[in-house]
């Protein structure tokens, strides 16, 4: 089990999320601003950060930024509450893991705490994973205990929402996939999920892959109904 | 089927070229003063040959008989030093004596040489001439004088010439031979010896010399009349350019700047023009930028309300989730009074944006009168008291002036105090005072709200009054503060040409400075 970070101004979201969290066993440290938060981590990092993004003092996207320029691999969540910032906090310059728009679930919160600590367990370990657990579909690769995917070898940098997504699409290349079926898949426990959030989360899969292969065209869209994965598209 | 005109030629365009070549043609009316000029001319010339006439006329009667051979003689002395063709015509109308058969003279007589149009320009003199000559025959009845040859068969058939033999002065005109426009004026003098009529001298002199000159004249104003009004013209399409075209330019950029949908895109660049033109170019810039901010203004204010709604909802929700899971009681209840305290916080937050949307776009509407605001804060400080039933801070209300009033709404500087208060009072440690002053100060009516909390530091001074904007040091954040209070306060403020400060208190903790203006005292 390890130490989480929730720096958050709202005080009663601290305390739910504490409280759920320290219901599965983990140890929580709470802030109430970045700079606190700042302060602490200097001292000690935590084993996995959640993020407010507004708050006074200093704000989450800067204390990502400074978290980065300790460790590369600390897993980090933000919590956002306006549709613009997920560009921001999704840029891959910053380097979140996964992201929660308020008002979210804490059950899906803890969730992804979960998958998040997996996922770091298994980066260091040196056995190959089983062959059940790996997905694979044309040039892509997808390793479903690592929640990491692969395009012709390079590591594509997806969030965990994004892997869950796109691991819905590619098992069943071909199949149209409604945005609410999507929905289900990258948020089991969440139901007030917009299909703009879904829309926003596809168009960032694919650019993610177009930044390492400007050919990429794999994920359709197809209107009225939803996304489909192609597996060989007609050239 | 619309007549279109060319785009640089624009209305504008056109209404100036109109009045200018108006201008331009005032002073060829005073042309026709040259007819009343002319006729003077004409009335000097047939006193000068009357004056001749009655020269001849006496040196013939010095003769005391009309002879041939005497006028003859008496012309050849005059030796032509004479304008007007002079001749002699006895009482029975013969001619015996004619100026212009005495040889070559020192000055030709006028009236049989061919009036030559000046011979610069006569094509311009014609044209120019026209719509004159045109008036003047229609002004002009014809004449029933027989147009003359030079040498009638009889003059007594000549009415001038009859008349000078009965003994009058008679005068005549005729039409030039030659087809000219210019007449040859005649006048007959008696010539008596002892008075009796034995005949007559005629004078005759074409007026052709006064028409040239005017012919001159007239050449003349038409020339100036040309050269006007190419320049009007010119000046015309050179003002078209620095006036219409670019207003042309800033109706295409005002059609350019609202897309289909009625939303702005883009704005006018401002102008460095230093006219009116450039005034309005940037007036409409300014209304643009004004604009813009507004609908940015407005925009941003449903995404802040969307955002501060975000927060209590969830807390709400994991809440409700944690209430649903958890077994323990106290841990449930813990979760229902967090889920009862955020909704009543999203109420309040919805009460405070309608409240705030309602000052921006109504405050105007409201009804004024005369409040006192001495009174209302003494009452709001004794509700306050009341209220907080001796716990919290306390209060202290120093007022430097009585009767200070200002036109307001009551419910609307009340809440303005309130919420000044209610700000003072969350921050202020519980042993604290809240200090609130009232004085008159240069037209202005100064009230300051100060607590002994921790104050607010310098760089959030200006932003404390922004709305959602929220400064809550460690541990003050009870989550019942939506962050409009204080935008509420500026927004009626300034509603009523006031200000609002922020700043420090001497010793530490917040001071917040508002100043209206106050009634002006012969209104009630």
């Amino acid at each position: 089990m390890g130490t989480i970070a929730i720096v958050e101004d709202e005080q009663n979201i601290r305390d739910n999320v504490g409280f759920a969290l320290k219901r599965e066993g983990y140890q929580v440290e709470s802030y109430p601003d970045g700079l606190a938060a700042w302060e602490a981590f200097e001292r000690a990092l935590p084993d996995l950060a959640i993020l407010d993004i507004i708050m006074p003092r200093m704000d989450g996207l800067e204390l990502c930024r400074r978290l980065r320029s300790l460790s590369q691999t600390l897993p980090i969540i933000f919590l956002t509450s306006r549709d613009e910032e997920f560009d921001r906090v999704l840029g891959l310059e910053l380097g979140a893991d996964d992201y929660l728009c308020k008002p979210f679930s804490v059950r899906e919160l803890v969730a992804r705490v979960k998958v998040l600590f997996r996922r770091l367990s298994l980066v260091n370990d040196q056995h190959g994973p089983d062959e059940e657990e790996l997905l694979e579909i044309g040039g892509l690769v997808l390793d479903l205990r690592r929640y990491v995917a692969r395009w012709r070898n390079d590591a594509v940098p997806l969030t965990v929402t994004e892997f869950m997504m796109l691991h819905a699409l590619v098992r069943r290349p071909g199949h149209v996939k409604t945005r609410q079926q999507l929905m289900e898949q990258g948020y089991p426990h969440d139901t007030y999920v917009s299909d703009r959030t879904i829309d926003s989360h596809i168009k960032r899969i694919r650019k993610k892959f177009l930044g390492l292969d400007p050919d990429f065209d794999r994920i359709e869209t197809v209107y009225g109904l939803g996304y489909r994965y192609t597996e060989e598209p007609d050239r | 089927m619309s007549f279109r005109l060319p785009h640089w030629l624009s209305r504008i365009s056109v209404q100036l070229l109109a009045f200018n070549v108006l201008v331009v043609f005032l002073p060829v009316a005073g042309v026709l003063f040259l007819d009343t000029y002319e006729r003077h001319l004409l009335e000097a010339q047939e006193r000068t040959m009357a004056q001749e006439g009655r020269l001849l006329a006496a040196a013939i009667e010095a003769t005391d008989q009309i002879l041939a051979d005497d006028a003859r003689r008496i012309l050849v002395q005059l030796g032509g030093r004479h304008l007007a063709r002079l001749r002699v015509v006895d009482r029975d109308g013969r001619l015996i004596a004619d100026s212009a058969r005495l040889g070559p003279r020192r000055q030709e007589t006028t009236e049989d040489l061919p009036e030559a149009p000046t011979d610069d320009a006569p094509l311009l003199y014609r044209i120019g001439s026209a719509p004159f000559r045109a008036l003047r025959r229609l002004s002009e009845p014809p004449t029933d004088q027989p147009v003359d040859t030079w040498e009638p068969a009889s003059f007594l058939d000549a009415p001038e010439v009859r008349s000078a033999l009965e003994g009058r002065y008679g005068a005549t005109t005729r039409i030039s031979p030659g087809g000219q426009r210019s007449v040859t004026l005649y006048i007959a003098i008696p010539v008596r010896i002892d008075t009796v009529v034995e005949g007559a001298v005629l004078v005759s002199q074409s007026t052709s010399r006064i028409l040239e000159a005017l012919h001159a004249v007239r050449l003349g104003v038409f020339r100036v009349f040309l050269v006007s009004l190419s320049v009007a013209v010119v000046l015309t399409l050179l003002m078209a350019t620095t006036i219409a075209r670019p207003l042309g330019r800033l109706r295409r950029r005002a059609e350019a700047i609202l897309d289909r949908r009625g939303r702005l895109r883009g704005s006018f660049e401002p102008s460095r023009r230093n006219d009116e033109i450039g005034e309005l170019e940037r007036a409409l810039a300014e209304l643009t930028r004004r604009l813009e901010e507004h609908l940015q203004f407005t925009e941003s204010f449903a995404a802040d309300v969307s955002h501060e709604f975000k927060n209590p909802l969830a807390a709400i929700r994991t809440a409700t989730e944690m209430a649903l899971e958890v077994d323990d009681p106290a841990d449930r209840r813990r979760f229902l009074g967090m889920i009862q305290q955020d909704v009543a916080r999203m109420e309040r937050l919805l009460n405070e944006a309608r409240e705030i949307s309602r000052i921006d776009a109504r405050i105007d509407e409201e009804e004024l009168e005369s409040v006192a605001i001495d009174t209302l804060l003494e009452n709001l400080v004794d509700a306050f008291r009341m209220r907080r039933a001796n716990r919290g801070p306390a209060f202290t209300v120093a007022l430097a002036d009585r009767d200070v009033r200002v036109t307001a709404s009551a419910d609307r500087l009340l809440q303005v105090f309130e919420n000044l208060l209610a700000n003072a009072v969350s921050f202020s440690p519980p042993d604290g005072t809240v200090t609130v002053t009232l004085r008159l100060e240069g037209g202005q009516a100064v009230v300051t709200i100060a607590d002994e909390g921790p104050g607010i530091p310098e760089e959030h001074c200006e932003r404390v009054f922004d709305r959602f904007f929220s400064y809550r040091p460690d541990g003050r954040d009870d989550g019942g503060h939506s962050g409009l209070g204080l935008a509420i306060v500026r927004a009626v403020v300034e509603a009523y040409n006031g200000t609002v400060t922020a700043g420090s208190r001497a010793g530490g903790g917040a001071k917040l400075t508002v100043r209206v203006p106050v009634a002006s005292p012969h209104r009630s």
